[in-house]
């Protein structure tokens, strides 16, 4: 049975698509080992059909174990836990002769697959991972059944018609627990906005067209202008770059559901954020209510409570209002102005002597920005270690967070805490599915000062290039500046649709099958229970027809085979006289008897019956079986009068 | 452990076969239905069971909803191959024609008739057949027509047919649907023919030093009821299983000098030697053509010859 080249194949493909799918998780080397291990296989497959010696086998599992012990450190202990897995089953393939190392083979492929799924639940990539799977049920069942035995597609189909509704009612109805205890993550790199914001890196990310994040809203999408996502608040200046401030990164978070409901309106809706390996999420304005599997922290970010490693989706309900300030200390970590870019400080001094009210200066500062040739780009020149001082007032030319960063700075030199908010702004809504998609490329930073006991928001990106705010990124950029947004295949029209229908289903995939929690499934409970009385008497009658109907068919079956059809019908019409037949005559022995005491014509009938009866009974004669019908239909009433004068005598 | 287990096992069997001589007493023909079926996780079903935990574990832990789907997919894999299991075997009829017959100390091949469900003859798949007790087991991918199934004889005599352990993992190896089938069938054990005696001029040795001899055409004869199997020519027997053929003796056969073969009334070790002498006689008289008869002390089997009077005879010699 192992002989067959095409489990080998079937192994060794498995192995390959293992190898790339857990790519995320293995360093070069690694990959490189692993690559070269299957190779051997392959080339002993094609060359001799033969595996290697166990000792051989043996000597390098154990060399390769140990550099990656070496490595373990680096790896991560997920990443280290999968590399040994494929590690194993590698090496087993390559000394495989025995067929109880296919088994445990077949064992450990199951168990890679379902490590498969915590680097990738994409919906293209779960279904290269669920063809995966088949193939794996199909070596395994190839192990068990006869050689050379091919499935037939009627058996997978009446399988399939079993295992379907079986599995779909323990994936909806099986109890969902929390987790047991908590797991190692895999170890890969971060996307989305850095806990530090560089003069540039927002432009490097709007350049990535890889969704971020999707909304769902419970009533209607608000307005563009209002979308603007909050994510990161960067209050560390050095004169250059931005950075978070370490108490930020603390846990001390508000505490889920608490508060009294707010007198505002408020804003209700679902994120589903894709895997970016941070902590740190998504919320419109000031949430104060959240699914538990966040965290709202006193600045209104929310935070998850461990780096998002796959797709999550979390509840929030958001007042349409500005973050509160928490505290003079918050203040006064906003008003910190490093050394350098004097200019800057000097026109934010002046600003205020010109503009005492605070409103007023943000006025002044939109008008400066608006009246002043100051340019929107994608690619503006690179600026020296005064930064903000060269924006201001040379190159003039920025993407948003230099008008955020220039604006942050401008404000604190006037005297108000300011700070610089990286997030998203905007989203591409899809009616017709009903959600929001939210890509990097809408990422975005403004700027929020302290005013009224509030962190107000101001966008100057909003004086600059208000079509950013109001349409798109695409909008507010030249045309040339546009190709760099887009690579050539994403210029095609049918390509272009198929993405995003793609991304639709996609949605629906981790709407119904990744986000399915147990909410969900209580929600289906009730509605089940609800519902239930309603069926109810329905089921109850169906099942009380069925049962009826097979009892029935139960009982004429059992009632046919013991009398034939001819014994039945002379009983039947002879029953009065067969009253005196003797249990164990026969039939149309006592019919015989009871003929010799009839007169001639009677007697005559009554042979030509036993004739018929006996043809129909042992010879199977139908004909006879229909004369016998006849004869005993014509002679009813002589047959009557027969019996009773055998009663008479 | 081991030891304990085996201290333990002929008490578990001889409880379990007390419980099927209850639900299943022989009969010549039985077909295999849901009472007799019995389907218990095979070691490979509880190692799949295991990762079905471990992927619902891991499922939870990470709160994946994928992995989950997998483990309850498996899982629903490892419920249904259950019903496949049993579907495999239900339906199979085994019955057993005629009884078996040899000689003490030889495996005796007993033929079985397996009927398939609807005479479809793959709807039973990866059957293992091995009597209760027995070494030997056969294997077939598909439901065959007839097998034969061997006993390791033991002493003379009459034997009813142990139970007939029929199993099969198909398809997924999960799974192991078997039965314990009781036979209403007997096997007969002749006492094993002694070895030529020297009185009858002939070597003691002659059977050894003739299998060693090379196998040439104009020794060999066709086979013919009564020959000893131990003169088959087994290599031409595997190229051939339609034609048997036996080593033709060397020496004619030696000419007895009465047609009755005696069995004195003797008791313990020296009516065994009497009734493997006489096993030989009468091998030897069928061979010659003779009619011959056979007297016990307590029995008389009229002369006559050809097959019949030989398992006569040689049943009358096992019952002794």
């Amino acid at each position: 049975m192992l002989k067959q080249k095409r489990l080998m194949v079937v192994w060794l493909g498995l192995q390959l698509a293992f190898l790339l799918l857990l790519q995320e998780a293995f360093t070069l080397w690694v990959s490189l080992i692993f690559a070269a291990l299957l190779l051997t296989r392959f080339a002993t497959l094609v060359y001799a059909n033969t595996s290697l010696s166990l000792k051989a086998v043996n000597v390098i599992g154990a060399c390769v174990a140990v550099a990656l012990l070496f490595n373990l450190k680096q790896a991560g202990v997920l990443n280290f836990m999968l590399q040994i897995l494929l590690l194993a089953a590698v090496l087993r393939l390559l000394a495989l002769r025995q067929l109880f190392e296919a088994r445990q083979l077949v064992w450990v492929h199951y168990f890679l697959i379902g490590c498969c799924f915590i680097l990738h639940q994409n919906m293209l990539v779960a279904l290269v991972i669920i063809t995966a799977l088949f193939a794996n049920m199909y070596s395994h069942y190839l192990l068990f059944a006869p050689a050379g035995s091919n499935l037939k597609p009627a058996n997978i189909a009446r399988a399939t018609l079993i295992i379907l509704p079986l599995w779909l009612a323990m994936f909806l109805l099986f109890p969902r627990l929390p987790p047991f205890w908590q797991i190692p993550t895999a170890k890969v790199a971060s996307t989305g906005l850095s806990d530090t914001l560089d003069p540039g890196s927002i432009e490097q990310l709007v350049q990535d067209d890889s969704l971020a994040f999707r909304v769902e809203f419970e009533n209607g999408v608000p307005e563009r202008q209002l979308l603007y996502w909050r994510a990161r608040l960067y209050e560390d200046f050095d004169g250059r770059r931005w950075q978070e401030n370490p108490l930020r990164s603390g846990s001390n978070y508000r505490n889920v559901h608490q508060g009294a409901t707010p007198a505002e309106a408020t804003l209700d809706y679902r994120i589903i954020a894709e895997a970016s390996q941070q902590r740190s999420l998504f919320a419109l304005a000031n949430p104060w209510q959240s699914s538990a599997n966040v965290n709202i922290a006193p600045s209104g970010l929310v935070l998850a409570t461990k780096p998002v490693s796959q797709r999550t989706s979390y509840q929030l309900s958001s007042q349409l209002q500005p973050v509160a300030v928490l505290s003079e200390q918050e203040q006064q970590l906003n008003l910190r102005l490093p050394a350098g870019n004097e200019q800057t400080l000097a026109f934010g001094r002046q600003l205020k002597a010109q503009h005492p009210q605070v409103p007023a200066l943000i006025d002044a500062i939109a008008s400066h920005f608006r009246q002043q040739p100051y340019f929107y780009s994608l690619t503006p020149p690179l600026l020296g270690a005064n930064s903000v001082d060269q924006f201001l007032f040379d190159s003039r030319t920025g993407f948003c967070s230099h008008y955020a960063s220039a604006t942050a700075l401008l404000l604190r030199a006037a005297g108000i805490p300011a700070r610089v908010v990286g997030g998203y702004q905007g989203g591409d809504w899809h009616p017709e599915q009903g959600y929001l998609a939210v890509r990097q490329r809408e990422a975005h930073a403004w700027v929020e000062y302290a005013d009224q006991g509030r962190w107000q928001q101001f966008d100057p990106t909003a004086a600059v290039a208000p079509q950013r705010i109001l349409s798109s990124l695409d909008d507010a950029l030249s045309a040339e500046q546009r190709q760099l947004l887009t690579s050539p295949w994403q210029r095609n029209a049918l390509l272009n649709n198929l993405r995003q229908q793609l991304m639709h289903l996609d949605y629906y995939w981790s709407v119904w099958v990744l986000g399915f929690n147990d909410d969900n499934q209580r929600d289906l409970w009730q509605q089940v229970r609800q519902n239930l009385q309603r069926f109810a008497y329905g089921l109850a009658f169906i099942t009380v027809l069925a049962l009826l109907v097979v009892a029935l068919l139960w009982w004429r079956r059992r009632e046919r085979p013991t009398q034939p059809q001819a014994y039945r019908l002379l009983s039947k019409t002879l029953s009065a006289m067969l009253r005196h037949k003797p249990a164990h005559q026969p039939l149309s022995a006592f019919l015989r008897m009871l003929a010799e005491q009839q007169q001639n014509e009677q007697r005559q009938l009554l042979l030509a019956l036993i004739t018929s009866y006996e043809l129909a009974l042992f010879n199977d004669d139908a004909a006879a079986l229909s004369a016998l019908k006849q004869q005993l239909k014509q002679h009813r009433n002589t047959l009557r009068r027969l019996h009773f004068s055998a009663q008479n005598t | 452990m081991s030891a304990l287990t085996k201290a333990l096992y002929p008490l578990y069997w001889r409880l379990l076969s007390r419980y099927l001589d209850k639900r299943q007493p022989a009969v010549p023909s039985v077909t295999l239905v849901q009472k007799l079926i019995f389907i218990l996780p095979t070691r490979y079903g509880w190692w799949f069971f295991g990762l079905i935990v471990l992927l619902y574990l891991l499922g939870t832990n990470y709160q994946n909803n994928l992995i989950l789907l997998l483990s309850y997919l498996l899982l629903s894999l490892f419920l249904l191959s259950i019903v496949l299991c049993y579907q495999n075997l239900s339906g199979l009829t085994l019955s057993s024609l005629a009884p078996g017959e040899g000689f003490a100390e030889q495996d005796i091949g007993l033929s079985l008739q397996l009927i398939a469900a609807a005479n479809d003859n793959n709807r039973h798949r990866m059957l293992r057949l091995q009597f209760t007790g027995q070494q030997h087991q056969v294997v077939s991918q598909r439901c065959v027509p007839a097998i034969t199934l061997n006993i390791a004889a033991g002493k003379r005599g009459k034997y009813t047919l142990p139970r007939i352990k029929v199993s099969s993992q198909y398809p997924f190896g999960l799974w192991q649907a078997f039965s314990y089938i009781a036979l209403l069938q007997h096997y007969w054990v002749y006492p094993s023919p002694a070895q030529q005696s020297p009185a009858a001029g002939i070597m003691p040795e002659q059977d050894q030093t003739s299998t060693r001899q090379q196998v040439s055409d104009d020794t060999l004869s066709a086979y013919r009821q009564g020959d000893s199997i131990r003169h088959l020519v087994w290599k031409r027997l595997a190229r051939d299983p339609a034609t048997p053929v036996v080593r033709q003796q060397q020496t004619p056969p030696p000419q007895l000098q009465s047609d009755w073969v005696v069995v004195p009334a003797v008791s313990g070790d020296a009516l065994e030697r009497a009734l493997r002498q006489a096993s030989r006689d009468l091998l030897t008289l069928e061979q010659s053509g003779a009619s011959y008869g056979l007297k016990l002390p307590a029995l008389t089997v009229a002369q006559a010859k050809g097959p019949a009077q030989l398992q006569r005879c040689l049943q009358a010699l096992a019952l002794c």
